[in-house]
Formats: C-alpha cells, structure tokens, sequence
C-alpha cells in the first residue's frame, strides 16, 4: 500500500547540510499499526512527513495506493491529504476557537460533505472516542488527553486509509498515553486504517505490532510482532 | 464557506481586545476622515459663497482695459452709460448693480478719534437700490443704517471701525483723483457698520453712495464695473458666455469675468489647500493601514501553526486567505461602522454648530473668506468610500502577511512557537 523507496532528505541549516534521510526503503500494508521509533534526531518525523505528503523529498521515491505522491505538485499533494490522510499532532494542534464537535465536523467541511451526514459521522466519532456530551467544549475546558481524543477523532472522521501521528502521546502522563494509544489500536482494529506513528518511548513501542527502529537517517532494524 | 465565515466570527469574539484596539484605531481614522473632509469642504464652500455674496458677485463687466489694470482703479476706464446695461440685463431675468472702485487717502480727525490721522483705502461706491439684489450686505447691518443716494453717507465694516475706533455719527474725508486727474476732497458721515461674514471685506470696507461719488469725480454717470448675481445653480461659464453675447451687438466692447477669474487668488489657494488636504487625508489612511496591518500580522504570527494544520489537513491555500481575509474584513467592518456612526455624530455638531475661530481668523488671514464659525457640510460620497474604504482595506492589509505565511513549509509551520 505504501512504499518508500530509498528515500533521501537534506536539510541545510546556514552551509551545513544536514542528511535526515540516507536512503530508507520501507513497505507498509494496509491496516498495520506501525511505530517509527528512534532517538531524536533520527529521521522519524521527517520520514513521517514525507509520507504525509507535507514535505519534499530530495531523493527517491513514495508511492501510496500506486499513486507516486512524491511527484504530485502542491494543489495535488492538498487534495491528497485532504481525500486520503489523517494527522495527529502532539502538540494537538486543534483550533482554540471552535469547539469539540467544530473540530471535527471541520475537515468534513472542506470535503464538501452534506451537514446532515457531517453531523452524524462527527457525533459518532465524537462517542467512540469517548467524548460524549463534551462535544460543545472548546478545548480550554478539556484535559490534555481528551484534546488528543479530538485530535484522533479529526483524523478518523472521514474514514482515511492512513492516519499519520507524530508522537501522539508525548505530551499526556503515562496513564492518559496509554489510553490514548489504546483508543488508537481500537480504532486500527475497527476500521483496519493504517496508523503509522513516531515515538522514543518504549511503552508506546510496545503497543505497535510492527516496530522500525531509525538511527541518523537510517532504518536500523525492522520488527513484526 | 459557512465555516470559514463561522471560524472567522468565532476568532473576532474570541480575541475581542485586538478587535476593539484595531476596529477603534480604524474607526478614529475614518471618523478623523469623514470630519476633516466636512471641515475643509464646508469651509471652501462657505468661503466661495462669501467671496459671491460680498467680494466678487457671481460676475462683473467691465472694460477689457480695465481689467487689465484693474489693481490700479483707473476711473478713466469705465462703463459709460451702465443703467442701460442694467436695465436690459434686467429684462433678461438678471440682477445687475453698478459699481465704482477707487483708492483714496481717509483722513480722521481728532475731534472723533481722538488723535488726526490718515490712511490709504480702497472705496466702494455703490447704488443704494440696486446693489443689495447682488449683493447681501444689507443683513449684515449691526449699527446704524445703510447709505441714502445722494448723500455724503458712508458704511464701513466692523473690524475696519475697530481698527481705526469709527462709530456711527463720526466724519471723515476721502482725498482721491478725479476722473481726469484733479484733487478732490470728500465729506462723509459714517451712518452704517456692517459686520460682514467675509473676512477681508469686514478688514477693508468703505461704501458710499455710487451718485454723489460720480458728481465729486466727474464720472458723468460711469462706472467702472457692473455685478451681476446668478442663481447657486446656474453654470457659471455658460451664463457669463450667455451674457458676453448679450453685450457684443450693442457694440460695447465689455468683458464679462466669472467669480472664479475674479478671485483667481483664492481659486489658487483652495486648490493648493485641496492638493494638502488629500495629502493629510492620506496620512490618516496611512496610519488606520498600518495599525490593521500590524494587528494582522500579529494575528497570524501567533497561529502559523493553527494554519499549518488546516494546510496539513487539505484545506487549500486560498481557503485559508479568504478565512483570514473575512476575518480582517470583520474587524473593517466593525471600525468602519462605528467610526462612519461617530463622523455622522461629529459631523451632525460640525454642520449645525461648527467650530468658532473668529478670534483667530480676527488678525490672521488664513486665505479662507469665513469670518468666524467653521462649518462642516454632508459629503454622502466621502462617508460611503470611508465605510467601503476602511472594510477593504483591512481586508488587503491581511493578503500579504497571510500570503507570507503561506509561503512557508508545513512542516516550518506545525514547528512554529
């Protein structure tokens, strides 16, 4: 379903060129719930944005569905996002204006969708995550853990073939992280979506039944579990 | 676009004190607008009824030779037999006065003034009958009355009697040339003062009537100028052609000179005045752009990231413009009305009371013809092009820092603190 092929990122940072990415080939099948795992600086967030189409690569190739998503251009690459990805940030990234149910239902929104079915599909989100009742709460009035509820819901709401997070849990406390990637499992099971995540903590390592370690750009091991 | 509309409204309520601090700093700018525009305009329009009602008439005939050496008063130049042209500008629906300008020495004594003196004027003698259907000095009476044909009467504007301590009942003498060149020396009694709205007639002005002016300087029923009024309405160049017409077969060989020629000075001025008030116009523009601009760009500093979500999330770049652009439009739109609400306010005193600068306007001449109150007028152009103005304008204030901000990298974005 999706193969990264050799894949090559630089940075530069004033005359240095720093290589995020040496060359990583990676095959990733539908339904897996994947960790991209390694210390900081070692490429996973990088390797993660390639995948979710909002970074250019500088070398080789990804293809996702048969699509070669790294030769699309950007209104392309939005489109794409917009039909096929899900993103969970760990910062969680929700708008603090709007509330719990507004954002979800948004990214049905600028998918042109009915708001009667809107309406439905984000408040059976909503309660499969765990958020009932709380749908009219703007994040302010919610804890770190439910804001990331939101934030998985938004992925999941419009039913995408990948859900991409980028150390989903690394801002909640032990017990709230494990919730959350209990959810995330249960969701990968439900609706078989791909969740491909980063992380460096061995307890969230430990939930994901496949495991690519990277070091310095490099895909060091790669374990099915 | 509902949830575009709905995200921006939401933003606008939710960081309500940047909204107030740039829809207050919008609305003072355009209030400042609406009301230096009423003040300059009404003070022209004023200005330019005062110089027709008691300086230049709408237009004047007179010898082309004359105009030429008009600063000079030549009295040898005149009009010959004006009542005819009076008459039969009459007949033709147009109110006509004839007119006679001279420069004399006005001797005062001390047994009125306090002390003998002299000084140079610049005389006006009018008809009695005819000259208040030109002119409109006959409202502007405080003391005394007007001049009588065929007396040595004389009414001199208010400040001119202050400058020089004149009262009702005084005399004095007016030492000029004749027609032909001699001497002669001229009794009159002051019997009027008039307070006249134009500034420069109320500094200078000495009327006597036009009959016994022509007896003392042998004019033989000459004059040097005919005024004529039109209505407010009339299109002046078309009448003063229309008249010029009138005049050319009767073989006169007569000029006729709009108001705006005869006051081609001022004209000058105002529109000198006209070119500075756009410039100040514009600086207060200036100032409402950059404080938008500024709270825009704030404003989407401080979400880069909010913005590369909804980018990482397939919202297209121009969906998220317009969401920042509605947003912007918004507060415009909140600083256009309230500052448009408080220029009508403003502008409601300005036209009915306005702002009084007679001590000012007393012993400096600032160009203007008001002698006091500074009115404002209802300018509907100007309150509808601030309103539309301060809207959009907010509006493409936010396309370039949002257009920047787009610019840059998801990634960069999602990272930005």
């Amino acid at each position: 379903m999706i193969q990264v092929q050799n894949v090559i990122r630089n940075y530069k940072t004033g005359e240095t060129v720093v290589k995020a990415l040496k060359g990583v080939s990676l095959d990733i099948g539908d339904g897996e719930f994947l960790s991209i795992a390694g210390p900081s600086g070692s490429g996973k967030t990088t390797l993660l944005n390639l995948i979710g189409c909002i970074d250019a690569l500088d070398g080789g190739e990804i293809t996702i569905e048969g699509q070669p998503v790294s030769g699309m251009d950007k209104k392309a690459k939005t489109e794409f996002r917009r039909n096929n990805l899900g993103f969970i940030f760990q910062t969680y990234n929700l708008i603090p204006v709007l509330s719990a149910f507004e954002n979800v239902s948004f990214v049905l929104s600028i998918l042109n969708i009915p708001e009667k079915e809107i309406e439905e599909r984000t408040m059976r989100i909503l309660k499969e995550v765990g958020l009932e009742g709380m749908e009219n709460r703007r994040p302010d009035r919610l804890s770190g853990g439910q804001q990331q509820r939101i934030a998985i819901a938004r992925a999941l709401v419009k039913n995408p073939k990948i859900v991409l997070a980028d150390e989903p849990t690394a801002n909640l406390d032990s017990k709230t992280g494990e919730e959350i990637l209990k959810l995330m499992k249960e969701m990968n099971r439900k609706y078989h979506t791909t969740f491909i995540f980063s992380t460096h903590d061995s307890m969230v390592m430990d939930y994901a039944k496949r495991l690519v370690l990277l070091h310095d750009g490099q895909i060091v091991s790669d374990e099915r579990r | 676009m509902r949830f575009i509309i709905s995200l921006a409204l939401k933003n606008l309520s939710r960081y309500k004190r940047r909204t107030i601090i740039t829809a207050v700093a919008i609305a003072v700018g355009l209030m400042m607008y609406i009301v230096v525009d009423s003040i300059l305009l009404g003070a022209e329009f004023e200005s330019m009824r005062n110089l027709r009602w008691y300086e230049t008439a709408s237009a004047r005939i007179m010898h082309p030779d004359y105009w030429e050496d008009r600063l000079m008063r030549p009295l040898d130049i005149s009009i010959e037999d004006p009542y005819t042209i009076v008459d039969s500008l009459r007949k033709e629906g147009i109110a006509a006065a004839p007119r006679t300008m001279f420069s004399a020495d006005l001797i005062l004594y001390s047994e009125d003034f306090g002390e003998d003196g002299h000084m140079p004027v610049q005389v006006t003698a009018v008809d009695p009958e005819l000259d208040n259907s030109v002119f409109r000095f006959e409202d502007t009476l405080i003391e005394g009355r007007f001049v009588e044909s065929g007396t040595n009467e004389l009414v001199i504007g208010s400040w001119f009697a202050e400058d020089i301590g004149a009262k009702v009942g005084y005399w004095v003498t007016l030492v000029t040339r004749g027609n032909g060149g001699f001497y002669e020396a001229m009794d009159m009694q002051i019997v009027g003062i008039v307070n006249c709205p134009n500034p420069n007639v109320n500094r200078t002005l000495l009327m006597v009537p036009i009959d016994t002016i022509g007896d003392y300087l042998a004019m033989e029923g000459a004059a040097t100028e005919i005024n004529i009024t039109l209505p407010e309405s009339a299109k002046i160049a078309e009448e003063v052609a229309r008249i010029q017409q009138l005049l050319d077969p009767n073989g006169n060989n007569l000029l006729v000179v709009s108001w705006d020629d005869l006051a081609r000075d001022y004209v000058a001025l105002a529109e000198a005045k006209r070119g500075g008030t756009g410039m100040i116009l514009f600086l207060v523009f200036i100032i409402a752009a950059v404080g938008i601009s500024n709270t825009m760009l704030m404003a989407i500093y401080e979400r880069i990231r909010e913005l590369g979500m909804m980018r990482a999330l397939g919202m297209n770049d121009r969906s998220i413009q317009l969401a920042f652009m509605v947003e912007a439009g918004g507060i415009g739109l909140i600083g256009s009305t309230i500052g448009v609400l408080l220029g009508i306010a403003i502008n409601f005193y300005m036209v009915n009371v306005g702002i009084d600068f007679g001590l000012l306007m007393r012993d400096m001449d600032m160009g203007y013809r008001i002698q006091s109150s500074f009115r404002g007028t209802w300018n509907p152009s100007t309150i509808i092009t601030a309103f539309f103005f301060g809207s959009i304008l907010s509006m493409l204030v936010a396309w370039i820092p949002t257009r920047r901000a787009l610019k840059m990298d998801i990634p960069s974005c999602l990272r930005h603190q």
